[in-house]
């Protein structure tokens, strides 16, 4: 299985909340990183569908728990499985966060 | 599904698609079965993008791919919605675990329901049940397959240790499992429609978990009982309870009232057996055998051939997937003599595989059988007649033989 390589957010399991990355474009790129590492290893671009790369309730339960420590937000379980790209659920996060 | 079928139509096997959700709402399964007994006892299909399966029809070959995991192994998946995807839960659900580890948590969450430990719940039950049939005593038209979808619930709820506020969103996210393209259930894609009804299930029990385990409360309940108990000589795993109660759930939610609305549907088809029935009330538990048989709730589950098997005349390669289609089992001439004539005295009704054959046999059999038996007590003491009042409509799943409408209108005794 090939890994990819861990990318910029600096919550090192730390517990604190990552400094918001600066453009749409890096949060949807660690939101793949995430989905990566809850996928066992293998690559996710920000367009890929949840369910294309072996995507299932079990990981989207881990995935949804480490995106709520690593950003604060907690996404419901309905809009994260109907967003099905990292770039829509960065979408989801930054409306989380100004929800906030 | 129609469950009773045209007559015999010239099929071409070799096009058919089994997994063709029209078929299931629109179509006639049982002509295809009938035709696949007498002339593909094994039969293979690709589907469209690759992937593919065997299938078994024959009552012997369906009670040898669900009984014989040395040949036929569960670990890799058992439902055929998702044929080519290995389980993520193998090893850790009872459902996608062999042997031996499998006898021992079977073991384990088994001891609550035992036909002798569900009797204990035997007055709640019937309770619940006249609670469920009092709306039809008014004479208006009654939904019978869309009110019995909250049936297991009220029935087994304080059973599994459910509270009734969340029998309706529980009942709901079941429903998405077994039919997640059904216009009823479906959100955005079938994928994402699992995988919320999934994901919010496991949810549910491992919030049910922790909450008990903070406040030290235990009320005896199928749930309880799965934080407690021991398989082999540890406690299961964390994991090992979220998935076994969300399976619990499942399986006592999708079944039953297809079976009960499929039956009441036989049973207003033919009158005289309504009569004959309601006359000897001993004709009861046969009755609930041959509604067992007749609609087949679980039309099928999936095995993977653990080497090249030989079966059916035919030999499926090690690694395939074998669909044992329970509902064509359960209409095999030669075990079941005109199998598709609806008769609540016939013989031998207590062979049929419903609740499946071998190590994974349901685990709920009992509770199903005799939530049945007070079912059909209860509703011929209680209306003289009942009768159509409109269409059924028939559920989208190839998984779940079912209705999503039956409108009847029942008559007072
Ligand atoms: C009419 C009602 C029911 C029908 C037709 C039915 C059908 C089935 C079938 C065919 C299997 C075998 C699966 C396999 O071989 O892989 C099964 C297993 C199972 N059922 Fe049921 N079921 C019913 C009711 C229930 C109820 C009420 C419960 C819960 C209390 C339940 C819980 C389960 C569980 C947990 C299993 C897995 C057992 C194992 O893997 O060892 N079912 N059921």
């Amino acid at each position: 299985m090939e890994s990819t390589p861990r990318v910029s957010h600096q919550n090192g399991g730390g517990g604190t909340i990552a400094e918001p990355p600066v453009t749409a474009d890096s949060l949807a790129r660690a939101v793949a990183d995430v989905w990566s590492e809850c996928l066992g290893g293998r690559e996710v671009a920000p367009e890929d569908d949840f369910f294309a790369v072996g995507g299932s309730s079990l990981s989207g339960i881990k995935i949804i728990d480490r995106l709520a420590e690593d950003y604060g937000v907690r996404l419901s379980v309905r809009a994260f499985y109907l967003a099905q790209t990292p770039t829509r659920v960065a979408e989801l996060i930054e409306q989380g966060r100004a929800a906030a | 599904m129609r469950l009773t079928p045209g007559p015999d139509r010239d099929i071409d096997l070799d096009t058919v698609n089994l997994f063709d959700l029209d078929l299931y709402t629109a179509g006639d399964p049982h002509t295809v079965w009938n035709a696949m007994r007498a002339k593909a006892p094994l039969h293979h299909q690709v589907l469209p993008g690759g992937r593919e399966f065997w299938s078994v029809t024959r009552y012997e070959d369906v009670c040898r791919v669900l009984g014989d995991h040395r040949e036929f192994t569960s670990e890799r998946g058992t439902v055929p919605t998702h044929l080519g995807t290995d389980d993520v839960a193998a090893g850790k659900l009872l459902t996608s675990t062999d042997p031996p580890r499998h006898t021992q948590v079977r073991r384990a969450i088994g001891a609550k329901l035992t036909a002798r430990a569900v009797a204990t719940w035997q007055d709640r039950i019937r309770q619940a049940i006249v609670g469920f049939l009092e709306p039809a005593l008014d004479g208006e038209v009654f939904d019978l397959a869309e009110r019995a979808l909250l049936l297991p619930a009220m029935i087994t709820g304080p059973l599994l240790g459910i509270p009734e506020k969340d029998w309706a969103e529980l009942v709901q996210l079941t429903a998405m499992v077994t039919a997640p393209s059904d216009r009823h259930f479906c959100h955005g894609s079938e994928d994402a429609t699992l995988a919320i009804a999934h994901h919010e299930l496991l949810s549910y029990v491992t919030e049910w978990v922790k909450q008990r385990r903070a406040s030290g409360e235990a009320d005896g309940s199928v749930l309880d009982h799965l934080v407690n108990a021991t398989a082999g000589d540890a406690p299961l795993t964390d994991e090992e309870i979220a998935l076994d109660g969300y399976s619990i759930l499942l399986g006592a939610n999708v079944t039953t009232p297809h079976t009960v609305s499929g039956t009441v549907q036989a049973l207003i088809e033919h009158p005289e057996q309504f009569a004959r029935a309601q006359a000897d009330e001993s004709l009861i538990p046969n009755l609930v055998e041959e509604g067992l048989r007749w609609t087949s709730a679980a039309t099928n589950f999936m095995r993977y051939a653990v080497d090249d098997i030989e079966i059916g005349g035919g030999t499926i390669p090690a690694r395939g997937a074998v669909v044992a289609w329970i509902g064509s089992a359960n209409r095999d001439e030669l075990q079941f003599p005109d199998p598709h004539v609806f008769d609540i005295a016939r013989n031998g009704a207590k062979r049929q595989v419903a609740f499946g054959f071998g190590p994974h046999f349901c685990i709920g059999a009992p509770l199903a059988r005799m939530s049945l038996r007070i079912y059909f007590e209860e509703l011929l003491r209680r209306f003289s007649s009942l009768e159509f009042a409109g269409e059924p409509e028939h559920l989208r799943s190839f998984f779940i033989a079912g209705m999503t409408h039956l409108p009847i209108v029942a008559r007072k005794r």
